[in-house]
């Protein structure tokens, strides 16, 4: 009995070792938003092309600028990843980044997909849109995010909760668009008109109105893309009830957020960490991201997928990704007051 | 002998032996206090983390003013809502079987008795995916109401369907703490005092309101109080059903808004909420006190049950395990189903990564339940206000969002970092770090059985074996250790199955490639994939439901009634 004990006590503190064996092969060390497990494949592609081998932590990019910040020169991490632009902004303002200095990452990417002072860059684009279904919707009445707040809508939309990093973003370009005073308006004014009070997730908007519980939702592209290729008939059934609308075509175009990455400060590897991105930003991966997640290339030469193409090109609003980093508080506290949970 | 108003508590626990009648050499070394001081050490070290917080607290506040005129109230009734509401349905569904298990004979009711532990297996995030199904195939009815009630009929019960079923899916899953309490309350109970009831003219029904119950408050408030920490303290639960608590406004406002000293103050809030329904309960309590029967009364003979009443009580047994595991279970079973006939279900990821987690939580449940039972057996060597207040200290970490008690160990191991301590590097960004964050959050657990155990076997042994001359040491390890076998074992289960769970924290802390069955299902989840999803979550259900059976089996008190 007691040498058994002794053993599994053995055994316990054996697996709280710090487990640094794999020193052999070269390695980097990602810190990432991105929960995808097509992610893990890119991963994998890497490092049999490169023999890198990619080490990953994933969790919510505020609660990984924190460890960053916590952890300081000692991080392991040699990138940070994130699946909104204002992430990116804080980090860079935190200053736990380091600029990149790649020709080809500067050639590849449109200047207003990167930092000016190369301290991130964008990998993929998300647009966030509205949805609607056809049956309920007559063609010409949807135009833009501010038309939501008219009380035609009344009873209509439906939206996730303001919690939700993607509405905060959302909120901090309709700010920049109009002023505070007018985006808090809004936001009051389209929460009147939801006809049930925030929940659930961008696939669960989609779904309450393609069941006919709402008229148009406020949504990712990608989800819906999700749908179409889910292994459950119902959500299939779900994508083909409804259709896709990019509003403010006419004006500064729809809402559209990055996911994308910097080379942290004290990263000693940044040689390894530029070599990632770039793959990353070849036209191999970049269509493969098109195909797999959904999300927009931002390589122009990269290829979109067919389902991509079959939503349509569109104008895109390309408001400074920095706005979404400095406005987010404000937006939260607007979304606060106008009683959208 | 149930409630003795007035009358002090009866020293079935002899006072703690007098300094002075110990032998001389044994004073000597008393003095030094080795336990009192390692007692001390260990909560200092556990509080670490919450005290790093605790610092932040006094700082000035931007929003602080903000929260306070525009969410604040909603945070606190929500929150509250959600805990009354669980409350109440805990009891019904934890105190009606535990009573029919442990009292009554009927058919089914061995593998009731243990299937109705099962729900605790299941983590909230993932029966809130089951569970959100329902407002979902609510939605045709939902449009009915609207198109011939209209808009506030509709948006009435939009709110009673989503809050309801928020509180009855918490409940199904939560209600097991209840249930074991009352079931370990109920079989020690004397069956004199119940068979006094009968003889004095109580129904059987009326006996178990007079007698059983009161005497068994103690068991179920611990019950209650555990559920209402885990409903404070869930998190994507209550986001996924548009429920936002006092959590979720701590997320938003310190990642939202990014102000720490406001988001901690709600912290600081959720903390006097489980403080203050503690202090309403012992105050209802007022001066009675509670004492077990002893070992030589007489258990409680099971009553057999026919016909009708048999069935009543087999349905009242079932509803609770129907709803909180076949249900959410069955869906899932249903996802996988439909995951693995298809080709995307080819590979399951990281197979290896995720032997690791359960190791972790093995590894991690046997360490911090050595520990809680050296130090709880410290903090009772010598009672004292202090020493008590030792416990309370290191079991605050069950009352706080995991979280939180992730960032306040990362500024701990941070603050650390900065000294460039020698052996530092070896820890810091291990598996050692998010190990003691477990302790942090989960010391309560091992915590609690200890005390109960030990509350048990009582002094006179101990006392016997101090007084032949064994240092504490040798007479814990002798003497107590092996009757702290069955409440240790079970501790340490319930720990495992909690930490297997445990997402929020793991999410945070965790090195690099480290991935558990909770974080591979969460990120399946948030990929909105629950088809997937339901791969990983079973195999959480199915591990979990091992650990309990097992804890369930040492739980069990030796049955001398047959």
């Amino acid at each position: 009995m007691k040498k058994a004990l002794f053993h599994s006590l053995l055994a316990a503190l054996a697996a709280l070792v710090p487990c640094s064996q794999t020193r052999a092969a070269e390695e980097i060390t990602l810190y990432t938003q991105r929960h995808y497990e097509f992610d893990e494949a890119v991963h994998r592609l890497f490092t049999e092309k490169t023999g890198i081998v990619v080490k990953v932590v994933k969790a919510a990019s505020d609660e990984l600028i924190v460890r960053l910040e916590e952890e300081g020169a000692n991080t392991p991490a040699d990138l940070y990843m994130t699946a909104d632009g204002g992430g990116l902004d804080r980090a860079k303002k935190a200053g736990l980044l380091q600029p990149f200095t790649s020709p080809v990452i500067l050639e590849k990417v449109p200047a207003t997909l990167r930092d000016p002072e190369s301290q991130w860059v964008a990998l993929t684009k998300r647009a966030r849109v509205l949805i609607y279904s056809p049956a309920r919707v007559k063609p010409g009445e949807l135009s833009t995010y501010e038309d939501l707040a008219d009380p035609k809508w009344r009873g209509r939309l439906v939206a996730r909760s303001s919690s939700n990093i993607y509405n905060q973003s959302l909120m901090t370009t309709v700010i920049e668009a109009n002023g505070a005073e007018a985006a808090g308006a809004w936001a009051a004014a389209v929460r009147k008109n939801m006809v049930r009070p925030p929940q659930g997730s961008d696939r669960d908007q989609i779904r309450a109105v393609s069941s006919g519980l709402a008229d148009v939702a406020i949504a990712n592209t990608y989800y819906l893309g999700l749908l179409e290729t889910s292994e459950d008939p119902k959500d299939r059934d779900a994508a083909a009830a409804v259709k896709i609308f990019f509003p403010n075509q006419e004006g500064r175009g729809a809402h559209v957020n990055i996911s994308g990455a910097g080379i942290v400060k004290s990263s000693k590897k940044a040689a390894l960490a530029t070599q990632f991105l770039e793959f990353l930003l070849s036209d191999e991966i970049q269509s493969m991201y098109a195909e797999e997640t959904m999300e927009y290339p931002v390589s122009e030469t990269a290829k979109w997928s067919d389902i991509q193409l079959k939503w349509g090109k569109f104008v895109a609003d390309d408001v400074a990704f920095s706005v979404l980093g400095d406005r987010n508080a404000e937006a939260v506290r607007l979304f606060n007051e106008a009683g959208w949970e | 002998m149930a409630i003795t108003p007035q009358a002090p508590a009866l020293p079935i626990v002899a006072p703690v032996a007098d300094r002075r009648s110990l032998p001389s050499r044994w004073r000597l070394r008393w003095r030094g206090d080795r336990w009192g001081a390692g007692a001390a050490l260990l909560t200092g070290i556990i509080a670490l983390p919450l005290l790093a917080i605790l610092f932040y607290l006094g700082q000035e506040s931007v929003e602080w003013n903000h929260l306070a005129e525009t969410v604040l109230v909603r945070y606190l009734t929500n929150t509250l809502i959600l805990v009354v509401g669980v409350s109440l349905l805990v009891l019904v569904m934890g105190v009606v079987p535990a009573w029919l298990v442990t009292t009554c004979e009927f058919r089914g009711r061995r593998l009731l008795s243990w299937a109705l532990i099962l729900p605790l297996a299941i983590p909230t995030y993932i029966a809130a995916f089951v569970f959100y199904q329902g407002p979902e195939a609510a939605i045709p009815m939902m449009i009915k109401i609207r198109l011939r009630f209209g808009v506030e009929a509709f948006l009435l019960a939009e709110q009673v369907i989503r809050y309801g079923l928020l509180i009855v899916m918490l409940a199904a899953v939560l209600y097991p703490y209840v249930y074991l309490a009352c079931c370990s309350a109920f079989s020690r109970q004397s069956r004199a005092v119940i068979e006094a009831a009968r003889c004095l003219g109580d129904s059987p029904g009326r006996a178990f309101f007079r007698a059983a119950l009161p005497m068994a408050r103690p068991g179920i408030v611990a019950g209650v109080a555990l559920v209402i920490m885990e409903v404070i303290n869930d998190y994507g639960a209550v986001h996924f059903f548009g429920v936002p608590t006092l959590t979720e406004g701590i997320f938003r406002t310190w990642f939202g808004m990014g102000d720490k000293v406001a988001a901690l103050r709600l912290a600081g809030i959720m903390m006097l909420v489980v403080a203050a329904l503690l202090a309403v309960e012992q105050w209802l309590r007022g001066r009675a006190r509670y004492v077990e029967a002893d070992a030589g009364s007489i258990p409680m003979k099971r009553l057999p049950l026919r016909g009708g009443k048999a069935i009543l009580a087999l349905l009242a047994c079932f509803a609770p395990v129907a709803l909180g595991f076949l249900f959410p279970v069955g869906r899932l079973l249903h996802w996988a189903g439909l995951h693995l006939l298809s080709d995307a279900g080819s590979g399951f990821p990281a197979g290896m990564a995720l032997v690791r987690g359960l190791g972790l939580a093995l590894a991690t449940a046997f360490v911090v339940t050595a520990l809680a039972a050296l130090f709880m057996y410290a903090v009772r060597l010598r009672e004292s206000r202090l020493r008590r207040a030792l416990g309370r200290i290191a079991g605050m970490g069950y009352a706080t969002p995991g979280a939180v008690i992730a960032v306040g160990v990362l500024v701990v191991f941070g603050t650390l970092d900065r000294f460039e301590l020698p052996l530092l590097p070896l820890v810091s960004g291990t598996l050692f770090v998010i190990a003691f964050a477990y302790m942090v959050r989960f010391f309560a657990i091992p915590l609690q059985f200890t005390r109960a155990g030990l509350e048990r076997i009582g002094k006179p042994l101990e006392e016997a074996s101090r007084l032949l001359g064994h240092p504490p040491l040798q007479t814990f390890l002798r003497v107590d250790l092996p009757l702290l076998r069955a409440p240790l074992i079970a501790a340490g289960m319930l720990l495992f199955v909690d930490i297997l769970k445990e997402l929020p924290l793991t999410l945070i802390l965790r090195p690099a490639n480290f991935e558990t069955l909770a974080t591979t299902a969460y990120s399946l989840a948030s990929e909105a994939r629950l088809q997937a999803c339901a791969v990983p979550a079973l195999l959480i259900i199915a591990v979990g439901a091992v650990g309990l059976l097992f804890m369930n089996r040492w739980l069990q008190p030796p049955l001398k009634n047959e």
